[in-house]
C-alpha cells in the first residue's frame, strides 16, 4: 500500500511525531544517570534513543521533500470509519471484560461486529458469534485452561456442577 | 548419543506431546494459508496461551506452528497468486502460473514434498552444526555479542523494508521498549515515570500481540469485502519421477535455506528468493520458461524457506540470537519458561536441543501428512469470510494479552501498540525490526556494559580490541558494511557493476 515515492495522507504529522517521541525519550534517557559512564544504565537507552532521533529527522527531511501526493485521505484511506469503530469497540471490550466477565463482553464484542461488518441481519451474526465463542471457549478456557474474568456469569459455578453430573453420574 | 536419541524422542512417545505437535503444525498450516494471517502474528497470539504450561508441550505446539506456517503460506501463493506468508512470496511467481494452467493440486504435492525435504535437511544441519557452533560461540566476547545482535536488526532492517532508515527507527525503538523498568544490573529506574507498575517493563506479549495480531487485523480491514477465489484442485500427491527429477536442485536449494537462515536476522523470505534466483541460474533449459509455471521455480523457494527453519534455530539455540521475527517470538517465550537460549543452553540442558529438534522432525512429518491431505477443510477454511474472522483474531488477541499476567493494563498496553503498528506499518515501516530490538535489548544492553567495563571505559580500547580480533572484525566489518550498502555511493557502484555483467553476458 505504501509507496515511497510519494506522500500519503497524514505522513508528514506522523514523522513529526515521531521525531518528538524520539527527542523525548533521549532526554528521559538523559535524565536516567547523565554523562557519568559509558556503562551507566543511561548508556545504551540514550544510544538508542539518540539512533531514533537521528533517523526520525532524515525520515522528516525525506518525507518533506517529496513532491507527489498520493489521491488518498486520511479518514477514508488510511484511518477509515470501519477501523476507528473497530478500535473503539477493542476499547469497549476492554472496559467491560472485569464488570461484566469474559462471556457476555465477548458474545457481546463478536455479535456487533461481525453484524456491522457482514450486515447479514442480527440474528445470523448472533448464531456465528455463539459458536464461535463455544469453540474459544472450549479450546482456551477448557482445553489450554486460560483464566478469564467471570463477571456476573457464575461460571465457577456452572462448571462445578457439570462436573458434579458427570462424576455422579460415574459413580452410579 | 543414547541420552541425545532419549530426549529426542520424548515428544514421539508422548501421546499428549505428539498431539500438540500435531496440533501446531495444522494450526501453522491453516493460519499460514489464509491471507493476511501470518505466522508471527499465530504464533504470538497463541504462544501467550502456553505460559501457565510446562516447557515441553508450550514448545511442542510452537515448534508445529512454526513449521506448518512456512509450508502453509505457500498454499494461497499458488491459489490465489497471495503469499500467505512473506516466505512464499516467491513460491507464488511459479505456483500461481501453475495453477492457472489447472495444475494446482500437482503445483502443490510437490511444494509439500519439497517443503518436507527442505525441512528435514534444515534439521539434519542443526543437530549436526549447533554443537560445534554452540561450543564456539564461548569464545565469543561480549563485543562480539553486542554486535551479532546489532547485525540482527540491522539485517531484519535493511533486508525486510523500503529504507534501511526505518528500519533502524524500529530497531532502535525496540531496543528501548526493551529497556523499560529496573535496570537488572543497578535496579535504577529507568522510563518508568516513576510508575510502579512500570517496574518489571512492558509486557513482551502485549508489544508482540499488538504488532503482530491487532495491527495486522486492522490492516485486513481495508479488504474486508474482497471475495475468496475458488479453485478446482485434482490430483496431489505427486508422482515419485517428478519427486526423483528434482531431488538434485532441492539439495541446492536446501543449503542456500540452511545457510541464510542460520544468518541471524534474515529468515525464509531471503533464502527462498536467494534459492529462486540460484535455481533460474543453474537451469539452462527448464521445460517452461521461468514465471510462467516451471516447476524448478516452485520446488527451489519451497525446499530453501523449509530448511531456513531449522538453520533459524542454529544461532537462537546457541547464540540466543534470533533468525527472524518468529524465532524472536520463541525466544522471548523460551525466557518466560526459565530457559536462556545461548551456548550454555547446549551445556546445561543439552535435553532441551535434542527434544527441539525431536519435535522438528515431528513436526515435518506432520507437515507432510497434512499438506498432502484435507484438501476439502483446506479449502473451506480459506474461503471463512474476514467479517467473521477478523473479530475473532481481535477477540483472542485481548484474551491472549490478559491471560499472561492475569492484567488489564496488558490489554491497553497491547492495544496502543497495535494502533501503533498499524500506523507504521501503513507508513511504510516494518515490525520485525521492533520485536528484534525487545527480544535482544537486554542482550545488547548487558554485553556492551561487559566489553566497556572490560577496557576500562575507553572507547578506544574496545576499538583497538575489535580490529584485532578476526571474529570482531568481521561482525564489525557487516555491520559497516550494510550502513554503506544503502548509502548513493555504493548503488551508483552497483548500477555500474550491473551493467558491466549485464554486458558481458549479452557477448
Amino acid at each position: 500500500m505504501h509507496d515511497p515515492s510519494k506522500k500519503m495522507p497524514g505522513e508528514t504529522a506522523f514523522a513529526v511525531v515521531l521525531v518528538g517521541l524520539s527527542g523525548f525519550l533521549l532526554w528521559q534517557a538523559i535524565l536516567i544517570s547523565g554523562f557519568e559512564a559509558l556503562s551507566s544504565p543511561g548508556a545504551f537507552p540514550m544510544a538508542a534513543a539518540f539512533a531514533m532521533l537521528v533517523t526520525s529527522v532524515a525520515i522528516l527531511i525525506k518525507t518533506l521533500r517529496l513532491r507527489e501526493r498520493m489521491a488518498l485521505r486520511f479518514f477514508t484511506d488510511v484511518a477509515p470509519p470501519v477501523i476507528l469503530a473497530m478500535f473503539a469497540m477493542m476499547l469497549g471490550y476492554a472496559l467491560l471484560l472485569k464488570p461484566l466477565g469474559f462471556l457476555p463482553t465477548s458474545l457481546l464484542f463478536l455479535t456487533v461486529s461481525i453484524f456491522a461488518l457482514r450486515r447479514r441481519g442480527l440474528l445470523w451474526s448472533f448464531g456465528v458469534s455463539l459458536a464461535s465463542l463455544a469453540l474459544v471457549y472450549v479450546i482456551f478456557r477448557l482445553v489450554f485452561t486460560v483464566l478469564m474474568p467471570s463477571g456476573i456469569v457464575p461460571e465457577g459455578e456452572i462448571l462445578a456442577w457439570l462436573g458434579d453430573l458427570f462424576s455422579g453420574g460415574d459413580a452410579q | 548419543m543414547t541420552e541425545a536419541l532419549q530426549f529426542f524422542l520424548i515428544s514421539w512417545l508422548d501421546l499428549k506431546l505428539l498431539g500438540l505437535v500435531a496440533l501446531g503444525t495444522f494450526a501453522g498450516i491453516y493460519v499460514g494459508a489464509i491471507p493476511g494471517l501470518s505466522v508471527t502474528m499465530a504464533v504470538s497470539i497463541l504462544i501467550s496461551f502456553t505460559f501457565a504450561w510446562d516447557v515441553y508441550p508450550a514448545l511442542c505446539l510452537m515448534v508445529g506452528i512454526y513449521m506448518g506456517g512456512v509450508y502453509g503460506g505457500s498454499r494461497t501463493a499458488i491459489l490465489l497468486n497471495i503469499p500467505g506468508a512473506p516466505s512464499a512470496i516467491a513460491t507464488a511467481l511459479d505456483g500461481y502460473p501453475l495453477a492457472q494452467k489447472g495444475q494446482a493440486g500437482e503445483a502443490i504435492g510437490l511444494s509439500t514434498v519439497m517443503s518436507f525435504v527442505g525441512g528435514f535437511i534444515g534439521i539434519g544441519v542443526l543437530a549436526v552444526a549447533a554443537p560445534f557452533v554452540s561450543e564456539f560461540a564461548l569464545t565469543f566476547q561480549p563485543r562480539d555479542y553486542m554486535l551479532l545482535a546489532i547485525l540482527g536488526i540491522l539485517l531484519v532492517g535493511s533486508l525486510s523494508g523500503e529504507s534501511l532508515l526505518k528500519g533502524v527507527f524500529a530497531g532502535a525503538l525496540g531496543l528501548l521498549i526493551g529497556a523499560v523498568g529496573l535496570d537488572p544490573l543497578t535496579a535504577e529506574e529507568r522510563f518508568t515515570f516513576g510508575m510502579v507498575e512500570l517496574w518489571g517493563g512492558i509486557s513482551f506479549i502485549a508489544v508482540m500481540i499488538g504488532l503482530f495480531g491487532v495491527s495486522e487485523a486492522l490492516t485486513q480491514l481495508h479488504y474486508i469485502d474482497k471475495a475468496a477465489v475458488k479453485q478446482t484442485i485434482g490430483r496431489i500427491v505427486p508422482s515419485w519421477r517428478a519427486v526423483g527429477k528434482y531431488l538434485p536442485l532441492s539439495m541446492q536449494t536446501s543449503s542456500i535455506g540452511v545457510i541464510i537462515g542460520a544468518l541471524p536476522g534474515t529468515g525464509g523470505d531471503i533464502a527462498a528468493l536467494m534459492a529462486y534466483d540460484h535455481a533460474k541460474r543453474i537451469t539452462r533449459h527448464p521445460e517452461v520458461p521461468f514465471g510462467e509455471g516451471a516447476q524448478e521455480g516452485l520446488v527451489a523457494p519451497e525446499t530453501a524457506n523449509n530448511a531456513a527453519v531449522g538453520g533459524a534455530f542454529i544461532p537462537m539455540l546457541t547464540l540466543g540470537i534470533p533468525g527472524d521475527a518468529v524465532t524472536a517470538i520463541i525466544i522471548g517465550a523460551m525466557f518466560i519458561h526459565g530457559l536462556n537460549p545461548g551456548p550454555m543452553l547446549m551445556i546445561e540442558q543439552p535435553q532441551m536441543f535434542w527434544f527441539i529438534t525431536g519435535a522438528l522432525v515431528l513436526a515435518n512429518i506432520f507437515m507432510l501428512i497434512f499438506g498432502l491431505t484435507g484438501i476439502r477443510l483446506f479449502t473451506k477454511i480459506v474461503e471463512m469470510p474476514r467479517a467473521v474472522l477478523i473479530p475473532l483474531i481481535l477477540l483472542l488477541s485481548i484474551v491472549g494479552a490478559y491471560a499472561v499476567n492475569n492484567s488489564i493494563t496488558d490489554v491497553y498496553w497491547m492495544l496502543l501498540f497495535g494502533a501503533f503498528g498499524y500506523l507504521l506499518k501503513t507508513y511504510g515501516y516494518q515490525v520485525g525490526p521492533v520485536i528484534l530490538g525487545v527480544i535482544l535489548s537486554r542482550l545488547i544492553d548487558e554485553n556492551w556494559r561487559r566489553a566497556i567495563i572490560s577496557e576500562q571505559e575507553d572507547l578506544g580500547r574496545l576499538f583497538l580490541s575489535i580490529l584485532t580480533s578476526p571474529l570482531s572484525l568481521v561482525l564489525f566489518g557487516a555491520v559497516v558494511f550494510i550502513f554503506i550498502s544503502q548509502t548513493p555511493l555504493w548503488t551508483g557502484l552497483r548500477a555500474r557493476f550491473g551493467t558491466a555483467r549485464a554486458r558481458g553476458d549479452g557477448v
